[in-house]
């Protein structure tokens, strides 16, 4: 039977090319993402191996938070606890170290240095190499407030040199000192690999913290000492508020603390390996379809000299086989190049993160080729079931064909389905906000599925209604009527395309809605102040800024808000800490009970979506965890919802009770009324020259900057969708080029009788025009209502405008229908080479 | 055997069909292949077919009587000679015009799969005028229909024809534009006797009554009867010709050809 197949693949090159490129796409996508999480797990096992100190002992923080990200304030233990643990039998030697993230250095051209997401560290310099986290490469420890070190790959990218003026930004001040140290990157923790600052000690605890403090202590163990018995003893010595860990636990944590952050692209990439497996698995539907349509005399041959219905099948089956091991084998190596690819792509980033070679392990291997096997196997059965029932008569007579099963089946699963999603559309009404969207995305998949269930009846009376307005010539009747023909494999390659589209006008829809939600939002919040200074991608600033700009001349006031995240009812929020009048002012909010006077009591004002979750009402309490502990809030006013505030507010006063930080997030800077904004804003600029992240804008500005990371992420999710949709054009491509085939005598007749060959390619062009606008418009309709149900229960949480883009949808529909004209070049040129005899040959 | 309507060699090369000539063919050759495998299909075919009527040909299978047809038809082109269609030199005609001779001048049936399976038997009539866009003369449809005489079954798809309805279909097809002649190869190789009585009843009456003019291809002595000559071929050349023949004659022909 394999050797049956493995023929019948050689002889049919067509099919199997596409068959086998749907397969490889999604296959590579599996054995991409596997091999790049084992590429960094084994680069990160041996990077964690020996560069910690014996025991790590840390502040016991309630939440735990990067230091120096937020205006949170770094968790610190005191000096005295390193002398005495010092004390503590078995210990050689104590470290007390200081590490501190959201750091900025600038560059030689005055701008900070571009580390594409990762934070930038700075530490104090280590008393004893031995528990160091970092290695001196060159020069020698910083001293004093006039030098410190940096890490390799910063100082070559940045082309700094020992000696340089270096300039930095730390969460207290701008510094700017000489280079005396070229060090290792971080080489241990969860900031392995990335940019490092270093300071001597007593310098470090001024620039990064303000007062004394450690955010850990390394101790070095007496040789022959067992650590376990060590790390216990100074957790008895120590008490409750630190945490005391063995190198062998640090290293497990950080590892995984690690894999998480780099787990998000595995997640992404298995995410579309589902998708373009899922539109692959119709381009494979379809073709075993008519392979056993055209060869079902051949099948029933094979039954009449006495093949079972198990053979028939099998040989069917074996063809699949052959098809899913090429199609895995060539997904797993392109999967490797991939993995290859993310892997450069960081390291080109010089971020240091730590490499290996491809790690392409038995398990990877394994899980490319039972999910590329299996799924063309699982595509290809339905076919390979219909061949083993061909009654062996078939072969005597000239119309062989199987009697497919009536559409009624598919009407009624499809009807149920859409029943469930109704179901599901109604439960996500009652619930809302994130939950109500997941159960609206499976409501769109279950839609989606009965469309595909329902859409041969569908594309029965779709198709004469889309393409009427292409007049009555015969071409495009004939390629019309080619389209209505087999209802079952239109509506397959027209439901691979509807899937990709109906994902991506539903990302159009939802996309624009968050856009327009945070223009109103904006412009609803828009308050008094002219001008709003923020980081440039976020991030805490020190409070001098606030300082010198409450000092140019014409600044009437300076409104600080301040930021850190904060967990309640085991849920993250942000809590703000904001001045006096901010939000009467600076920030437009509408009250809708309680009063915000209550913020100067250290009570909370909340938004109603926040007060909805927590189910929570004015005068009602409730737990803050924070970075210091856990304290109890009383709600005091419930907000209208306001993209500025989405979170938590309390007075700044209450913010550092809580354990914030005196770093700012946001400065809403007014001017004096009467004054010219031009200068002031010039002026604000000059005193900002230290900090060259700072962004001064206005609030329309302000507001596109909001924007910017939603257009970020469609574009990444977007180019992801682009390569369902070239299945799916695949899919087209392939379903026309193999009617080609299958109608050669029908094309050589219309030939005959006078079809020239620009009709002949027109007539083709309908029929694959037909096919990409159902898809597309079903797809568009799906797409749509999902958006638009979604932006419906999140109208509290951020999507508070519905934006349905119609002209980008219109585009979607026209690109689709260009892409069928696109797809139908190739099957046209091989149906105009056709040989007239050939094709009507009574044979 | 000097015969009646052959172009002999006495005639000048050049001359294009005269007055009752509807198509003519000069020293018509057709091989395949070259050296050692060399096939020659078609030989030194030179004949002309007069306007309204009724044209055999017969010969035994292999005898290259369809690569002939298709020569004729526009389908196939000679490797040598030329094929007059009124003063049209089909051999030198590009693909397109040759196409378009096709739709427009030229009308063909085959053996089998002679309709487009999504076309109803009407629109499959009317298809060579809808490729041409042209209107078609609703008298003549109406007589060629009534001809046919396929009743209320108009509007079905081939699928729910018979064999001969098919057949006559077909033949509607090839003569709905009123071309200058109308092709058949075989027409009722797959048809019962009945089914074969209707179709060649209908060529017969278009000759007859309308003035068409049809080339036939058979082997069917009984098919050869119904017109008003039969050409012989053998090996590609013609061979001999019969006039106002019948079943009987035409057996007798093929036997001397036979033996001959
Ligand atoms: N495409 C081709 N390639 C090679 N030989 C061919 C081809 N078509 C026809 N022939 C040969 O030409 C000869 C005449 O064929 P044909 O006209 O089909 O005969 P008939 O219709 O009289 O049975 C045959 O010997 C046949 O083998
Ligand atoms: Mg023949």
């Amino acid at each position: 039977m394999l050797k049956l197949g493995l023929r019948s693949v050689l002889a049919h090159r067509l099919r199997f090319v596409l068959c086998t490129v749907a397969v490889l796409l999604g296959v590579a996508f599996v054995a991409g993402a596997m091999i790049f999480t084992d590429t960094l797990s084994a680069a990160l096992k041996k990077n964690f191996a020996g560069s910690t100190a014996d025991i790590t002992i840390t502040p016991v923080t309630a939440l735990d938070t990067t230091a120096g990200t937020t205006s949170a304030e770094p968790p610190t233990l005191s000096s005295g606890l390193a002398d005495r643990i010092a004390a503590v039998q078995g210990v050689a030697g104590t470290d007390p170290q200081l590490l501190v993230g959201g750091i900025q250095i600038l560059g030689s051209d005055g701008k900070h240095t571009a580390t594409y997401g990762v934070p930038i560290f700075a530490s104090a310099w280590p008393h004893d190499p031995r528990t160091a986290p970092f290695k001196l490469l060159d020069g020698n420890q910083p001293w004093g407030q006039k030098q410190l070190g940096l890490d390799q790959s910063t100082v070559e990218r940045e082309g700094f040199q020992l000696g340089d003026q270096i300039k930095v930004i730390t969460p207290t001040r701008a510094v700017t000192a000489t280079l005396a140290a070229i060090t290792t990157p971080m080489l241990s923790g969860s900031s392995a690999g990335a940019p490092l600052v270093t300071f001597d000690a007593a310098t470090a605890q001024l620039f990064l913290l303000g007062h004394p403090g450690w955010t850990s202590i390394g101790v070095a163990v007496h040789p022959g000492q067992d650590p376990q018995a060590v790390s216990n003893a100074i957790a008895a010595l120590a008490g409750p508020d630190v945490r005391v860990r063995t190198a062998a636990q640090v290293s497990e944590e950080g590892k995984s603390a690690l894999s998480d952050t780099f787990g998000g692209y595995s997640a992404v990439l298995l995410l579309f390996a589902a998708l373009a497996l899922f539109v692959g698995a119709f381009l494979i539907v379809n073709t075993f379809a008519m392979l056993v349509a055209q060869r079902s005399r051949e099948l029933a041959m094979l039954r009449a000299i006495g093949a079972s219905r198990g053979q028939v099948t099998g040989t069917v089956l074996a063809e699949a086989l052959v098809i899913g091991a090429i199609g895995s084998t060539l997904g797993l190596l392109l999967g490797a190049g991939v993995a290859a690819g993310l892997q450069f792509s960081y390291q080109h980033l010089d971020l240091a993160v730590p490499s290996s070679g491809l790690k392409i392990s038995v398990a990877t291997i394994i899980a490319a080729y039972v999910v590329g096997i299996g799924v063309t196997l699982a595509a290809a059965y339905p076919a390979a079931r219909r061949a083993g029932k061909l009654p062996p008569v078939a072969a005597m007579r000239d119309d062989a064909t199987i009697p497919e099963r009536s559409l009624l089946v598919r009407v009624i699963i499809g009807g149920f389905m859409f029943l469930m999603t109704a179901t599901l559309y109604l439960i996500a009404q009652k619930v809302r906000g994130l939950p109500a969207a997941i159960l609206l995305s499976l409501g769109a998949a279950v839609a989606l599925l009965a469309v595909v269930m329902t859409s041969p009846l569908i594309s029965r009376y779709a198709v004469r209604g889309l393409m009427s307005p292409f007049g009555r010539q015969a071409p495009v009747t004939l390629g019309r009527r080619n389209a209505e023909r087999n209802p079952r494999r239109t509506s397959a390659t027209a439901s691979a395309l509807m899937i990709s589209v109906a994902l991506i006008s539903g990302l159009v829809v939802i996309a624009a809605s968050a856009k327009a939600s945070v223009d109103r939002n904006i412009a609803d919040a828009i308050g008094t102040s002219e001008l709003v200074v923020s980081n440039d991608g976020g991030g805490a600033f020190a409070g001098q800024v606030g300082d010198r700009i409450s000092a140019v001349p014409g600044v009437s006031a300076v409104h600080r808000v301040r930021q850190m995240p904060a967990k309640a009812d085991t849920r993250m929020f942000d809590l703000r800490g904001v001045d006096d009048g901010s939000l009467e002012g600076p920030i437009t909010t509408k009250v809708e009970s309680g009063s915000l006077d209550a913020l100067e009591s250290g009570q909370a004002v909340i938004p109603r979506n926040v007060a909805r979750t927590l189910d929570l009402t004015v005068g009602k309490s409730f737990q803050l965890t924070t970075g210091s502990g856990k304290h109890p809030v009383t709600v005091g006013a419930v907000i209208a919802p306001n993209r500025q505030l989405n979170g938590i507010v309390v007075s700044l006063a209450r913010f550092t009770e809580l354990g914030g930080a005196p770093t700012d997030t946001t400065l809403y800077v007014e001017v004096a009324q009467g004054t010219d904004l031009a200068p002031v804003r010039l002026a604000v600029l000059g005193q900002l020259h230290d900090y060259p992240t700072l962004l001064v804008r206005d609030q329309q500005a302000y507001a596109q900057g909001e924007r910017r990371p939603i257009n970020a992420a469609l574009g990444v999710i977007g180019m992801l969708l682009a390569l369902a949709v070239l299945i799916a054009v695949l899919g087209i491509v392939n379903t026309l080029a193999l009617a080609v085939v299958e109608r050669t005598r029908e094309i050589g007749l219309l030939r005959a009788i006078g079809m020239d060959r620009p009709q002949l390619r027109r007539m083709l062009q309908v029929e694959s025009i037909a096919i990409s606008l159902l898809g597309a418009l079903l797809g568009v309709v799906i797409g749509v209502l999902f958006g638009a149900s979604i932006q419906a229960v999140m109208v509290d949480d951020g999507l508070s405008v519905l934006d349905v883009p119609v002209l980008q949808l219109l585009v979607t529909v026209v690109v689709a229908a260009a892409v069928g004209v696109l797809a139908a070049v190739w099957p046209s040129r091989r149906a105009a080479r056709l040989d007239v005899l050939r094709a009507i040959a009574t044979e | 055997m000097t015969v009646d309507g052959f172009a002999g060699s006495d005639q000048p090369l050049d001359s294009a069909p005269g007055p009752g000539i509807a198509i003519r063919t000069l020293e018509v050759g057709k091989s395949y292949g070259r050296g050692e495998t060399r096939i020659d299909a078609l030989a030194d075919v030179s004949v002309d077919f007069g306007k309204g009527r009724f044209t055999a040909i017969m010969g035994p299978s292999g005898s290259g009587k369809s690569t002939l047809l298709h020569c004729l038809a526009g389908l196939d082109r000679p490797t040598t000679g030329q094929v007059l269609l009124g003063d049209v030199d089909l051999t030198r005609l590009p693909e397109k015009a040759l196409t378009h001779l096709r739709r427009d001048r030229v009308g063909f049936v085959f053996q089998a799969f002679n309709l487009v399976p999504t076309l109803t038997a009407l629109e499959n009539i009317t298809l060579p005028l809808d490729l041409a866009g042209r209107k078609p003369d609703q008298a003549w449809l109406d007589t060629v229909i009534a001809t046919i005489g396929l009743g209320d079954r108009l509007t079905h798809k081939p699928a729910e024809l018979s064999g001969g309805q098919q057949q006559r279909v077909a033949c509607a097809r090839a003569l709905v534009s009123r071309p200058d002649v109308a092709f058949a190869d075989e027409p009722t190789g797959n048809l019962d006797s009945r089914s074969s009585a209707d179709v060649l009843g209908f060529l017969h009456r278009s000759v007859r009554d309308f003035g068409q003019t049809v080339v036939m291809v058979t082997h069917d002595p009984t098919a050869a009867s119904y017109a008003d000559r039969v050409l012989f071929l053998a090996d590609g050349r013609l061979r001999s010709e019969l006039l106002d023949p019948t079943a009987d004659s035409v057996l007798d022909a093929m036997k001397q050809l036979e033996v001959g």
